[in-house]
């Protein structure tokens, strides 16, 4: 009986190790490939935490099954042996691992700093700017462009164009834009750009992405923000900049609708 | 050991099973409540008299009647409501197991769909059948020559081509040089089933030249004799005469249904739109709006504003004149953009253009049938409410007088209440749909500038139209209009809370135009519509007599109101908007 949960206990592991192998293949971690650099990067630190954690992993359920398969074989009637503890064995699980851990948060320090530390922020996004502003509110993002060639500023202004839950931006740069919040804590979560960050109230956070392929990608609500936390998506619309600059023509084109369509237009 | 392992295992069991008793899949146990109007009726007017002879329907029976509950919505073909479905006639009943029909429109194009045909008419009317498949719109092409016999002779000509051979299924074709198509079956040498992409006219005497344009026939072109068009043709998946015998079976007492025949009218999966709408509206709306759309569900009371209650049929944003009710574009506006300022949110992109379609079905439903048992009560309460009642019995009728009064009421004058009750129904919500109830400006904007400006404020402040009455001096929503106290104009009682209100009894609170905040668009022309149209049943009132330059002027204004420095004076920034409005949609 000993022997059979010694081997049940020893089989999980393998079955975990085996599923962490295959599961990049089949699409079981992630939405789909990073589609940012920096996304890419992120990914990058995944998969050596991933792998690091395996080893060790291994290590010590292949420790762990040696104990569990002993005591199985050896039967009851040998007594068990004291020990005071081993100093140096202490010393080496302690100091290795810390190594390790050390090393991962150096390692990914400046992948940190560009996504989260404003001055490490592409040089681009500083030069350009906000793009448009994100405002969260229970359940739909809205969004506030600057008028066409002017910057944004946090106070609304009188060109200002709206839209909600379509966000619309360049691909291949990089591409920042203010986040807030009208109500209670949202947070923006572009899942196949891995960005994601809190939306505080009273904050205006800058968050920034860059996109090289063109596309719709979702955006879903990452904190829990109400009954309608669960609808509360949205999508950026990445496209070349000369058809950002026509969407946005014709969003002011349509905010400035009067209702009157004259004939020369209709033509059009 | 293996005691301990045993009571783990059953605990297993038994959690595995709780979840087959409780159930893992939608209950939709609903139903549509009545209004308070309805409930305040006596009780005999409420539930209608079906004791003996009597069968009289009450105010509850004619709603239930027309639509039904939620789980069990009635179709009634009255409503300008698009219930989904395609209605058709029965053509030919070659045998028990197969039907041909004729569409009045098209067929959807969805394969995968399960296809219910209802017979409406005739002596199988309100059978159900299941059809296992649905062969449509497809044309039979009889040759005046051998398919076999023209390609040999054509390859025989043409040694050294590619050798042609049998088109076969999928190929495409050009009709005329006109008309494209492709090639549905060969069922014999002379004969071709196609399917065209538009309209074919068939006219005689013109010569039908068919040429290949695909596949291993390709470049072959064979004239075609006769061209017919081969009807719709439905499998059952069932046998006729064996559902009808079961449905007599099992409906002693009520008619007996035979056999359908031609001309009898069908229904295909008919309430599909209604259906998907309200397993949408019921997983996304009903927690708001409620189940009958009386926007009082679970979440409504934390909200401020109220959600809409749609029973009074009235909707406050949209681009129709003061009369007319709310479009359908309208409605798909307000899922578009949502409501800024307010709870409802924007439901683009989780609903797609058939999901939205669907929901604003089902939500003009839930508006007629509040609408509906609205105005029955209207027809019923002066006389037969409980108070009305109450009041009569104080004056010197007896019950017994009144319950018959009631009686011949419902059994004389209630059918032409009811007439008079849809059809306006029926109008008012298709006029709401047309060109004529949009409001369009006879004008383009007046071009903002701070002359157009400073004439806004002061027709804003003039005594005409008075807007800082509600609106205040400064535009914060606060003029002396919110502090008087005012009678509910149905009740005559007086209200609880100072200030306007609306016709949902709630609050009224001027809208303060400073903040930026448009709920029903920040557009000109939505500001323009606001004024001219007024937000119906809310407190402000329609201008429609207000010169259209006026108004324009008055929306320059307004605009400006969030960027003004102090009240009535322009902004230091320059507004924009310098650039002659285009047209779009």
């Amino acid at each position: 009986m000993k022997k059979f949960w010694a081997l049940f206990f020893f089989f999980w592991p393998v079955v975990a190790i085996w599923s962490c192998w295959v599961a990049p293949a089949r699409g079981w971690w992630f939405p789909t490939e990073a589609m940012s650099p920096l996304g890419e990067r992120i990914d990058g630190l995944f998969y050596l935490i991933l792998g690091i954690v395996t080893v060790v992993f291994i290590g010590t359920q292949f420790a762990l099954g040696y104990v569990l398969w002993q005591s199985a074989v050896k039967g009851d009637d040998e007594k068990a042996e004291f020990s005071h503890g081993s100093h140096s064995l202490e010393l080496i699980w302690t100091v290795v691992p810390s190594f390790v851990l050390v090393f991962i948060a150096l390692y990914q320090m400046d992948v940190w700093a560009e996504f989260r530390v404003q001055s490490f922020y592409p040089n681009q996004t500083q030069e350009d700017g906000p793009r448009l502003e994100l405002t969260a509110r229970q359940f739909e993002w809205r969004v506030r462009y600057p008028e066409p060639g002017t910057e944004l500023k946090n106070q609304p202004q009188p060109g200002d164009l709206y839209a909600v839950n379509e966000m619309h931006v360049a691909t291949g740069r990089p591409v920042k834009f203010n986040l807030r919040t009208d109500d209670v804590q949202h947070a923006f979560f572009a899942p196949e750009l891995r960005v994601k960050q809190d939306a505080v109230a009273g904050l205006i956070i800058p968050v920034w992405f860059e996109i090289p392929k063109a596309g719709d990608y979702d955006v879903v609500c990452a904190e829990l923000c109400g009954w309608g936390h669960y609808k509360m998506r949205a999508t950026i619309v990445a496209e070349p900049q000369r058809q950002v600059d026509e969407y946005l023509s014709n969003l002011q084109s349509e905010q400035n609708f009067d209702g009157v369509v004259t004939v020369d237009d209709e033509d059009e | 050991m293996l005691v301990q392992m045993n009571r783990h295992i059953a605990t297993l069991i038994a959690a595995a099973l709780m979840v087959f008793v409780a159930g893992c899949g939608e209950s939709l146990n609903s139903s549509f409540v009545y209004s308070e109007q309805t409930e305040s009726l006596m009780l005999e007017a409420q539930d209608g008299f079906h004791k003996g002879d009597d069968d009289l329907p009450g105010a509850k029976d004619l709603i239930d009647e027309r639509f039904g509950n939620p789980q069990s919505l009635k179709a009634w073909s009255k409503l300008p409501v698009d219930f989904g479905g395609v209605t058709g006639r029965v053509v030919e009943t070659p045998d028990s197991k197969t039907l041909i029909l004729n569409f009045d429109a098209e067929l959807p194009v969805q394969t995968d769909v399960p296809l219910n045909l209802q017979f409406v008419s005739g002596p199988a009317a309100t059978i159900v059948v299941k059809i296992d498949k649905l062969s449509s719109g497809a044309w039979a092409a009889s040759l005046s020559g051998n398919l076999e016999t023209l390609i040999r002779a054509h390859n025989d000509n043409n040694q050294g081509e590619d050798t042609k051979s049998i088109p076969i299924a999928g190929d495409d074709v050009v009709l005329n040089d006109d008309v494209k198509g492709r090639v549905v079956a060969t069922p014999d040498m002379k004969t071709l089933t196609l399917n065209f992409d538009e309209e074919v006219q068939v006219q005689s005497g013109e010569p039908l030249m068919l040429e290949f344009v695909t596949g291993p026939a390709a470049e072959i072109v064979v004239e075609i004799d006769k061209l017919s068009e081969v009807p719709p043709t439905a499998s059952l998946s069932g046998n006729l005469e064996t559902l009808i015998k079961a449905h007599n079976d099992n409906n002693q007492g009520e008619e007996t249904k035979s056999v359908p025949v031609a001309g009898d009218v069908v229904v295909l999966n008919g309430g599909v739109v209604l259906q998907h709408g309200r397993g949408l509206y019921m997983r996304h709306c009903s927690h708001c709006h409620g189940t009958s759309g009386d926007g009082n569900g679970p979440t409504a009371q934390y909200l401020v504003p109220r959600p809409r209650d749609y029973r009074q049929g009235v909707f406050k944003f949209t681009s129709t004149n003061d009369q007319a009710k709310i479009s359908r574009d309208d409605l798909h506006r307000v899922l578009k953009n949502g409501i800024p300022g307010t709870y409802m949110p924007s439901f683009v992109p989780m609903l797609n253009e058939d999901d939205k379609h669907a929901v604003v079905e089902y939500v003009r439903l839930l508006a007629m049938r509040g609408e509906f048992e609205k105005k029955i009560g209207v027809e019923l309460s002066p006389d037969f409410s409980k108070a009305a009642v109450t009041a009569r019995i104080e004056g010197g009728e007896s019950k017994p007088e009144i319950v018959e009064s009631l009686r011949e009421f419902l059994a004389e004058d209630m059918a032409d209440s009811l007439e008079f009750v849809s059809d306006d129904l029926e109008t008012a919500w298709t006029t709401a749909d047309t060109d004529g109830a949009v409001i369009t400006p006879d004008m383009s904007r007046v071009p903002d500038s701070p002359e157009s400006r400073r004439l806004g404020r002061e027709l804003y402040l003039s005594k005409g139209i008075n807007c800082a009455d509600c609106h205040g001096i400064a535009g914060k929503g606060d003029g002396p209009q919110t502090t008087i106290f005012e009678k509910n104009p149905v009740t005559q009682q007086l209200y609880d809370t100072p200030g306007l209100h609306d016709v949902w009894d709630n609050v009224n609170q001027p809208r303060n135009l400073t903040r930026g905040i448009y709920r029903g668009g920040r557009r000109p022309i939505d500001l323009f519509r606001r004024i001219h149209a007024g937000i119906k049943g809310s407190r402000m009132p329609s201008f429609k007599i207000v010169p259209h330059e006026q108004i324009w002027h008055i929306v320059n204004y307004v605009l400006s109101i969030p960027f003004e420095v102090e009240p009535g004076h322009a902004p230091v920034v320059n507004a924009s908007a310098e650039a002659t409005p285009q047209a779009s949609l």
